[in-house]
């Protein structure tokens, strides 16, 4: 516990360090307009908030789909949960918690930066840049393959601020800031694939185990018909077996076409998430190059980002979550 | 996506579309047996890629992901028509043979 309230502190030294630093850079030294820096820390704090929520949503479809799993196991012997999967599910939640993590940082120092905004130089953003290093420690830990690369433009962009704001080259640390958003974007973009299939698992999942209830009788399609009759008070109750079977067949159907819109909703999610990040990363490269940025607002594919966010808890029911679920460091966060 | 992820995704979400019909057909213990095993398998193998990259230019990696896509073709062939039994499950064994290489290949497994 002793080593955990170390760990945060040190954590939020580093947060406070490179948000100063971010302040020095972009309105003491690198950016030549306030208004624009001030925007940009803007609309960096919103992307990167969107993008928190995005994997926090992403977290909760894996939290369910071990649920789902374990429900499907009980249901069909065929399909038992195994230890091996569960523990991969377990994997791959943790690495979303890791990323989650580092959206949040993000969205934290960039608060602390639109904060700042205007304010003049510390003199502790020298001595406190170098707590920053020890930040980067965390991203060592990630384990991407694919997305190697663009982490290690990370790593480095992240290097190069520290000794910037050591050796007080304001214009080059701006450029070091400027790189490390746009090696964020690439590096969201090398990853939307695996983000998909997860979304794409989750409604597949949700499908099998519907249409299993539906054609093993243990659903009340009853409830399907009271559109027709909530208007006037009414409850149906099917007793009809043929009438049953065919309302079951036009259930099907609408689970069929709602996994599809499953599917579709996080893999748009993903795409408007995208080219927030691409816009913002744009924006920074104005501001980095001191030239004016003609737009102030945030991106405006984050609505569709945060549309999706709020439909997850709903979708997913968020059930607490069971006993023995695939998370071991949830709560951690 | 890699394509060998996106092969390893279509054998896994072939079987968990069509689990309850291929359950329906076994008609022996022993085929429910090697089903079950096969289903577990194809999740195993897909969830072991997930997030997880492969060497595109490794030769043996074309092959496998040649050789599973053509598998997963003759898989959704017999899903759709559901004849045979023992021939679909001798079909799911081997795109799923082909995906367990596959998946080993994946960096740093």
């Amino acid at each position: 516990m002793q080593k955990l309230r170390s760990s945060e502190r040190r954590r939020r030294a580093n947060l406070a360090a490179f948000a100063l630093a971010l302040a020095v850079l972009m309105v003491g030294g690198g950016c030549k307009t306030s208004v624009d820096a001030a925007a940009a820390a803007t609309q960096l704090t919103s992307t990167a908030s969107a993008l928190t929520s995005y994997y926090t949503a992403l977290d909760t479809l894996l939290t369910e789909t071990d649920q789902l799993y374990q429900i499907q196991g009980a249901i069909n012997t065929v399909t038992p949960y195994d230890a091996q999967t569960k523990a991969l599910v377990a994997d791959t939640k943790t690495e979303i918690e890791t990323r989650e993590k580092l959206a949040k940082a993000l969205t934290e120092l960039a608060q602390e930066y639109a904060k700042l905004s205007g304010s003049t130089a510390s003199a502790d953003a020298e001595k406190d840049a170098g707590n920053l290093e020890s930040a980067l420690a965390g991203l060592k830990q990630t384990k991407v393959s694919m997305s190697a690369s663009s982490v290690n433009l990370m790593k480095d962009a992240v290097g190069a601020i520290v000794k910037a704001i050591q050796e007080r080259k304001e214009r080059e640390a701006s450029a070091a800031i400027d790189k490390f958003t746009a090696a964020l974007d690439s590096w969201f973009q090398s990853e939307v694939p695996y983000y998909n299939t997860i979304g794409a698992d989750y409604a597949r999942v949700t499908q099998s185990l519907a249409h299993t209830l539906v054609r093993k009788g243990q659903v009340n399609s009853s409830s399907f018909v009271n559109t027709a009759l909530s208007p006037y008070g009414l409850t149906a109750q099917l007793t009809d077996p043929t009438l049953k079977a065919s309302i079951d067949n036009v259930v099907a159907a609408q689970i069929d076409q709602k996994a599809t819109a499953l599917a579709t909703a996080q893999a748009g999610a993903s795409t408007s998430m995208e080219k927030a990040l691409a816009e913002m990363a744009s924006r920074i490269h104005l501001v980095a190059t001191d030239k004016p940025m003609a737009i102030r607002t945030a991106p405006v594919t984050l609505a569709d980002v945060e549309n999706w966010i709020s439909l997850v808890p709903q979708i997913a029911g968020t059930a607490s979550p069971a006993a023995g679920s695939a998370s071991s460091s949830s709560k951690s966060k | 996506m890699q394509e060998p992820l996106n092969q390893l995704e279509n054998t896994y979400f072939t079987l968990q579309g069509q689990i309850d019909m291929l359950s329906a057909a076994c008609q022996t213990q022993d085929q429910r047996n090697a089903l079950s095993t096969q289903y577990v398998q194809a999740r195993t193998n897909y969830w072991a890629c997930v997030n997880k990259a492969f060497h595109d230019d490794d030769p043996e990696v074309v092959t496998l992901t040649s050789q599973i896509a053509a598998a997963n073709t003759a898989l959704t062939g017999d899903v759709a028509q559901m004849g045979d039994i023992t021939k679909v499950l001798g079909d799911i064994t081997t795109v799923v043979t082909i995906g367990t290489q596959l998946a080993t290949k994946v960096i740093g497994a």
